[in-house]
């Protein structure tokens, strides 16, 4: 799923940067107004797309258990006997 | 060869470059597919949100300086008579001499036509939007210059105030020359091209085989 959204907020990146650098290149007015609200809504929303991508992604990965950073596990001491503080 | 001479070009160029490396990047994405690990996403961060914002940021600065200039209003069909007339070098009208000012003169459009209220260059491009809307909808399919569309106008009337950033209304000369309508002039009752009317000769409506729908 992330992935796939990934894919398309490329997509939507590629097609955003191709109508505002056309639009650079030939500043015709309705090319200019197309690219500064169309263009730039595109890109927006694929970087929102991303953001939310990359969300997901850490959001299932989060539960994964990592070998070797396992704190070590804290020894009892053992039982005094008939002195020292009862175990709860 | 490509040179950079002003800081529009430098904008230009800077958005440019960034638009390529942004699409460079999301070509390598989808041609190698890799795993979304610390180093992808790294390059997805810089190509679809670093480069795109300086794309976004330079290119809108740029674009924003270039509407000023004269070409940009007369890429738009129906100003071609108004554009030849300002470019000719043997034109003695308002629009040409203005246009020869090395000051502004490429962007003699916008200098006198531009609302200079506080918030004028915000309104200045909201007309704008509504030449582009009126142009679409109205002289889209008009001849070369505009012929068979409706009279090119102001949307408000032209005021002095415009040619008074230059030209100063205290002046010992202009108030000499002026004497009789100096006040008039200074108080918005009477307009500097009431008398000073000869600013776009080839406009249709001027033109002596002037078309259907040509301004009074």
């Amino acid at each position: 799923m992330a992935k796939k959204m990934v894919l398309f907020s490329v997509i939507g990146t590629i097609v955003a940067m191709i109508f505002m650098a056309s639009s650079i290149v030939y500043p015709h007015p309705m090319l200019l107004v197309l690219a500064m609200s169309i263009g730039q809504g595109i890109a927006i929303f694929a970087l929102v797309l991303y953001l939310l991508a990359v969300a997901l992604d850490l959001q299932s990965s989060g539960g994964v258990y990592i070998a070797g950073e396992e704190t070590p596990a804290i020894e009892e001491p053992p039982p005094a006997g008939g002195s020292g503080t009862p175990s709860t | 060869m490509f040179s950079i001479h002003t800081t529009e070009q430098l904008l230009k160029a800077i958005a440019l470059a960034c638009a390529f490396l942004s699409v460079l990047i999301g070509i390598w994405y989808i041609v190698r597919r890799p795993h979304l690990n610390r180093v992808t996403k790294s390059m997805l961060l810089l190509g679809l949100g670093a480069f795109p914002l300086i794309v976004s940021l330079t290119g809108n600065i740029a674009s924003f300086e270039y509407t000023l200039s004269r070409p940009f209003c007369g890429s738009c069909h129906v100003m071609g008579p108004y554009l030849r007339d300002a470019e000719d070098p043997k034109s003695n009208s308002l629009a040409a001499m203005h246009s020869r000012n090395h000051k502004f003169g490429e962007n003699s459009c916008y200098t006198c036509h531009a609302d200079y209220e506080m918030f004028g260059a915000i309104t200045t491009k909201q007309n704008g939007m509504k030449h582009l809307f009126k142009y679409v909808t109205e002289y889209a399919s008009t001849g070369p210059d505009g012929e068979g569309g409706p009279p090119i106008h102001l949307y408000k009337p032209f005021r002095s105030a415009a040619c008074m950033q230059c030209h100063s209304a205290t002046a010992k000369t202009w108030v000499a020359t002026h004497a009789d309508s100096a006040e008039a002039i200074r108080s918005g009752e009477m307009n500097c091209i009431d008398c000073h009317n000869d600013i776009h000769p080839l406009a249709l409506s001027r033109r002596p085989t002037a078309g259907k729908g040509a301004a009074p």
